[in-house]
Order: C-alpha cells, then sequence, then structure tokens
C-alpha cells in the first residue's frame, strides 16, 4: 500500500524580494484599469513530480544543491503547500529536518528533551519513560541540567539527534542529520537508523550527499534534478548515473579554468600537459590499460639537480599517485630551454571516474619552483560488465579466482 | 467550530510546553523572577493615583488604587497578549520553517504565558483587597468568564495582527503603540460609570449622547474593565448592557480572523 503520493507536484517560488504596499496598491488600481501589471519572476523548485512509495521502503534521494531535494521533504512533512498537485500521506511524520530546530539555548539539556518532545508531538508520558534512555544515547549525563547555551555545538547536535530519533512514527524524513558529532557518534547514529530501518520495519526518506551512506541504507533511490525526477530506481544504478552526472559537471566547470599553477619564481615554466591517447578520444582509458603523458617545460635559468614530479589526483583533491624523476631518470643540470618529459604508467588501475593531473618540480635544495593541480583531466572507464556495479572501491588490481568443489553433498 | 477546539485541545500539551518555556526562559536569570510580572501594573497604579490627586475623578465609594488597579489587571493581559500574539509567529520562524503544526498554536501560546503572569497579579490585587477591608462576593464566580472572554477578544486581534505580521512586519511595530492610544478609550484611568453619567445621565453631547455611548462600548475592552470591576470590587452582577456592543463585535470578527489566518498559514514556511 502507498504510503506517500505524490500527484503532479509543482512547487513555484517567487524571485526577488517581497513587494510594498505602494507598489501592492499600484497593482490593485493597475489591474481595476486593466492596464498590465509588475510580475515579479518566478523560480520551479519542483516541477511537475510523480511518484509513490509504499510502506516499509527506505528511499534516499539524491541531487545536487538546489535539485529540490529539501524542498520535496518540507512538502512531504507539510511545512510548505504545493502551487499545484497533490501530496498525500497515509501517516504519520517525524520531521528530522535539521535536528535541533527547536533547541531552546536558555534551557536545560533536560528541560529541552520535554519541550522537543512535544514539538515532536511525542506525548509527555512517552517522553518520561523514555528520558534515561534519551540521556544515556546522547551521552550528555554530567551536562543534561546545564543550559543548553554552555554546550558545545556537537553536544547541542547529540542532544537534538537523541529526541528525535525517539519519536514514533511512521515515516521518517532525515536530511543531512547522520553527520552528527564525532566519528564514534556518527557510528551510533547509524547503526540507530539501521535497527529503525530493518527492525522496525519503518518507511524512511533519506536525503544526504553521502552516497555511499545511501547506497548501503536504501532500497530505492530518487534522483532529482531542477526540480523534476532523473532516475528512480535500484540504489547502485541511480547512484552511478549520480556519479557520472557529478563528474561531467565537474569536467564542464574544469575545462573552463583549467588547473592552478602556483610558482615563485620564473624559472621554470609550464608550456603545456597531454595525455598521450592509445586510441580515440585523449581524455579516456579503460581501467587497468596504459596511462601516457606528455608534459613541456621552458626554462629560463639553469637548474641543478632538478627533481620533476607527475601525479594523479581526483576531482576532490585526494591525491592517488606521485611518481618523480628521481626514481629513474638522473637529470643533473637543465640548461635554459624547452624540454618535454614523458611519464608512462603501464596500468593503471583505478576505478572507473575523472581523475586530473598535477606537476611539480623542485630544485636541487628541494625548493618549489612550480606546482599545478589539476592541469589535465582525463577519464577512466569501467573495464568490464559486472553484476555488481562499482562504486564500493577504489581500485582494479589485477586479480585470479580460483574454484574447486570440496565436498559433493550427493 | 466544534472540530477546531477538539484539534486545538490534541496540542494542549504542546501549548503547555510552549508556553511554559517562555516563562522560563524571560525569567530564567532574573533574580526577582516571577515578580516582574507584577511591576507595571503597580507601576502605573501608583502613577495614576498620583495624577488623580491632581486633577480629580469621580469614583463613587471604592478607594482609587484598587479600582485603577483592578482596570490595570484586564487591560494589561489584554495588551500584552496581543502584542505577543501578534509577534508569535514571526518569532518562532525557526520551528516554523521545520515542523509543522496548526500555526494557531503560536498566538494561543502568548495568551497561555499571560495568563500565568495575570495569575500571579492576582496575589497583588488580594493582598490590596485585604488591605482596603473588601470581601470578594459570590459575584467573582463571573471573572474567569470574563477572562476567557478577554482572551477571545486579544486572539481575534492578534490571528490577524500575526499572519499581517509575517507579510508586513509594520503590523507588530505600529499594532502595541496604536494599542497603548486604546487604553485611554478605555476605563483603566476613569471608571465607566463616569462616562455612563456624562452621556446618559447628563447627556453632555446633546442628542448624540446615546450613540457616543454605544460607540465607546463598542470597544469590548470598556465591558470587560467595568464588569472585571462590578464583580471583583462591587459585588455587582456584569452589566451585559455595556458588554452587548463589543461582543456582538468579537463574535463577528473572529471567524473572519480566523479563516484569514489559516488562509495565510498556508505561505508562512516560504515568506517568513
Amino acid at each position: 500500500m502507498a504510503i506517500i503520493e505524490v500527484n503532479n507536484l509543482t512547487k513555484e517560488y517567487k524571485l526577488g524580494h517581497l513587494i510594498g504596499l505602494r507598489q501592492n496598491t499600484m497593482n490593485v488600481l493597475k489591474r481595476l484599469t486593466g492596464r498590465p501589471i509588475h510580475q515579479r519572476e518566478t523560480f520551479k523548485a519542483l516541477d511537475n513530480l510523480n511518484f509513490s512509495i509504499d510502506e516499509g521502503e527506505v528511499v534516499g534521494i539524491i541531487g545536487h544543491n538546489g535539485a529540490g531535494k529539501s524542498t520535496l521533504l518540507k512538502h512531504l512533512a507539510d511545512i510548505s503547500k504545493p502551487s499545484s498537485g497533490h501530496v498525500k500521506v497515509n501517516g504519520s511524520v517525524a520531521p528530522l529536518i535539521e535536528v535541533g530546530a527547536g533547541v531552546n539555548p536558555e534551557l536545560t539539556g533536560r528541560e529541552n528533551i520535554f519541550l522537543n518532545g512535544a514539538i515532536l508531538g511525542i506525548p509527555n508520558k512517552i517522553i518520561k519513560s523514555k528520558l534515561d534512555e534519551i540521556i544515556e544515547f546522547s551521552e550528555l549525563e554530567q551536562f543534561i541540567d546545564t543550559p543548553v547555551k554552555r554546550y558545545s555545538s556537537g553536544m547541542t547536535v547529540k542532544l537534538g539527534f537523541s529526541i528525535a530519533t525517539s519519536m514514533d512514527a511512521d515515516i521518517l524524513i532525515i536530511d543531512e542529520v547522520l553527520a552528527v558529532g564525532d566519528l564514534a557518534f556518527q557510528r551510533k547514529c547509524f547503526d540507530r537508523m539501521e535497527r529503525l530501518i530493518k527492525h522496525q520495519g519503518k518507511t524512511v526518506l533519506i536525503v544526504s550527499h553521502n552516497i555511499r551512506q545511501i547506497v548501503r541504507m536504501c532500497s530505492r533511490v530518487i534522483m532529482l534534478n531542477q526540480g523534476s525526477v532523473e532516475e528512480d530506481g535500484d540504489p547502485n544504478t541511480v547512484c552511478d548515473r549520480f556519479y557520472a552526472y557529478s563528474n561531467d559537471k565537474i569536467e564542464a566547470e574544469k575545462q573552463k579554468t583549467l588547473g592552478q599553477i602556483s610558482s615563485d619564481s620564473d624559472i621554470c615554466e609550464l608550456v603545456d600537459i597531454q595525455q598521450v591517447a592509445g586510441e580515440g578520444d585523449t581524455h579516456e582509458i579503460i581501467s587497468g590499460q596504459e596511462l601516457k603523458v606528455k608534459v613541456r617545460l621552458k626554462i629560463n635559468k639553469t637548474i641543478r639537480k632538478p627533481e620533476i614530479v607527475i601525479g594523479t589526483h581526483t576531482t576532490d583533491f585526494v591525491y592517488l599517485t606521485g611518481d618523480s624523476t628521481s626514481q629513474n631518470l638522473t637529470l643533473d643540470e637543465l640548461q635554459p630551454g624547452r624540454y618535454e618529459f614523458t611519464c608512462t604508467w603501464p596500468s593503471y588501475p583505478l576505478r572507473a571516474g575523472v581523475y586530473c593531473f598535477r606537476v611539480v618540480v623542485f630544485n636541487e635544495i628541494r625548493g618549489m619552483l612550480l606546482s599545478g593541480e589539476g592541469l589535465a583531466m582525463f577519464k577512466v572507464l569501467p573495464a568490464l560488465q559486472e553484476a555488481h556495479k562499482p562504486g564500493l572501491r577504489l581500485l582494479d588490481l589485477p586479480v585470479n579466482w580460483a574454484f574447486e568443489t570440496q565436498s559433493p553433498d550427493t | 467550530m466544534l472540530k477546531v477546539i477538539k484539534d486545538l485541545y490534541s496540542y494542549r500539551e504542546l501549548i503547555q510546553a510552549l508556553a511554559w518555556k517562555n516563562i522560563v526562559v524571560r525569567y530564567k536569570q532574573a533574580y526577582l523572577g516571577l515578580l516582574w510580572a507584577v511591576i507595571k501594573p503597580v507601576m502605573l497604579m501608583l502613577i495614576f493615583t498620583l495624577v488623580k490627586s491632581f486633577v480629580g475623578i469621580e469614583t463613587g465609594d471604592i478607594p482609587y488604587p484598587i479600582l485603577t488597579f483592578a482596570a490595570l489587571l484586564p487591560w494589561i493581559f489584554f495588551q500584552e497578549s496581543t502584542s505577543e500574539g501578534i509577534n508569535s509567529v514571526t518569532s518562532n520562524a525557526a520551528l516554523i520553517k521545520k515542523i509543522y503544526f496548526p500555526r494557531e498554536v503560536f498566538p494561543l501560546t502568548a495568551m497561555v504565558t499571560k495568563l500565568v503572569e495575570l495569575v500571579i497579579s492576582f496575589f497583588i490585587l488580594a493582598m490590596l483587597m485585604v488591605y482596603y477591608d473588601m470581601m470578594p462576593t459570590v459575584y467573582a464566580f463571573w471573572v474567569p468568564v470574563i477572562i476567557l472572554y478577554t482572551m477571545i477578544v486579544a486572539l481575534t486581534i492578534s490571528l490577524f495582527g500575526a499572519a499581517m505580521n509575517v507579510y508586513y512586519r509594520d503590523i507588530g511595530q505600529a499594532l502595541p503603540v496604536l494599542l497603548s492610544l486604546v487604553m485611554y478609550a478605555s476605563p483603566v484611568i476613569y471608571p465607566l460609570s463616569l462616562v455612563h453619567k456624562k452621556l446618559i445621565v447628563e447627556q453632555a453631547a446633546g442628542s448624540w449622547s446615546d450613540t457616543f455611548y454605544t460607540l465607546y462600548t463598542l470597544n469590548p475592552l470598556a465591558g470587560i474593565i467595568d464588569s472585571f470591576q462590578r464583580t471583583m470590587l462591587k459585588g455587582m452582577a456584569p452589566d451585559f448592557e455595556s458588554l452587548l456592543p463589543g461582543f456582538i463585535l468579537i463574535i463577528t470578527l473572529l471567524p473572519i480572523s480566523y479563516i484569514f489566518f489559516k488562509r495565510a498559514e498556508n505561505w508562512f514556511a516560504d515568506v517568513i
């Protein structure tokens, strides 16, 4: 049975500032006299959404910033009203939209538990019976009678999360709240969420940018883009599509401002960096194949014993490789002039995705002459067709499988 | 109508908790605590008594300080719960954007909060009555009804005002100023009997006198304050003649104000 039904949901916002009283009266006058009035531009935050969610489903909602995720949750929680269309929710909703909305800094932790309980609609009796459990979960036993204004921000969030998850509702709505507290507490929150999902069979909606978490917890993922449903279905498929979209977006943006180079002197200049293609499009290789890159440098002053490092990193600047000329190339001295260095990795075993090159040039005393990252982009394509799509790994190492039947049952 | 009340009844724990929060937050770090709630009526009573000794106001056989204090009690309750009610929605913007419950909970909470402060003021009134050797009569049982009516009047104004204030913050600024002017049009400094005597008995405004008196009592506070003084101090039944015009006005406005609020409510989260 569908517990949430969304039909043709559209939400429009008016852009710009609220018009004043004068403008308002003018508009009324103009409307009366039949003259055209000044209309503010509108923006469609949600554009004709249609989907339904069954009881017990755990649905992840992903999308770029501004895709309409939070707006959608607001409609499901009945906070905003649609411009057109319908949202039908058959059950009680526990909104976790930003934990700690109702936490008052003047009140103590204990008082806040009661206040927030009332705000979330938990009867007083239930709060009383759960009080010890909430305090224990929040790890704030020692501070529970101190005003929240003296808490650290992490403590406040812990308190908020502990109260919110003690609520007994049919539908839980979670907006980026698993990223609370330190690692140990995050682990605890995650476990509690999983317990709620797996054992109590609740319907859960999660909004998160942490795609890995979404893949692990959800049974279905909806991807929003500019207010409409772009993909809807199996978590792995949808999340892979999302990764692809994100990478394309980053690539498109990077092409505009290619790389940042910083150099302290004009001793050395980067002329050009180019990936040498195997076949087809220069920017693509297949995972595990050879990767080759050419770097052209212009040297203006003699450098003694230079060292050049060429490396790769992910689009979010996790350094993956970094290989120095000192490994197997002897450079005593570089006279002024132009040089070309070629670096070849016989096998580049990273999983499919978009990566970038970086280049660093050092002199004799390991002073940095030139450093640049995000200099050129290349794409690694998946090597084989797997049933379980990648996403839960970083490396594609060579592997040998073996198989034998040890003791047949028959 | 009944459904509205039933729905609100199911939110009584929330209203309780929010009102309790308002009070705790306001007085927590104050040494005198809830005593601050009675400072305002006591100060005003002293000032009015001082002024009265210069200008002379006919007050009948009730001592002026206690008469004006009994007027200030319902008046301040009305004035503060209305001002608080008007600002209650905008000052809870964080909650409105995060969680849904019927938004009229906020103005109602403002009323309940002020009700607690009113109860404290009653202790001062009781002390004054002991001092002037006055005994409450059986008519004092009217007082809860009068207070409830005052709350309905305050609610009528704050529902409309709170909704308007979300769109135009001018309302939150202007209404408290307007309300302090209304005090002079209400029998706070002078008793209603004086107005009655001038207009009805002496016909001071000629043939317009009766109309003026009706217009004056169209202000529900005129009847409320007078009835409060009569039932509490004079041991008399409320004067229904002075209550009626205001009552008719409020009964007509309350549904309009409520419907307006419920309509505006849909866009609170987007506009606030």
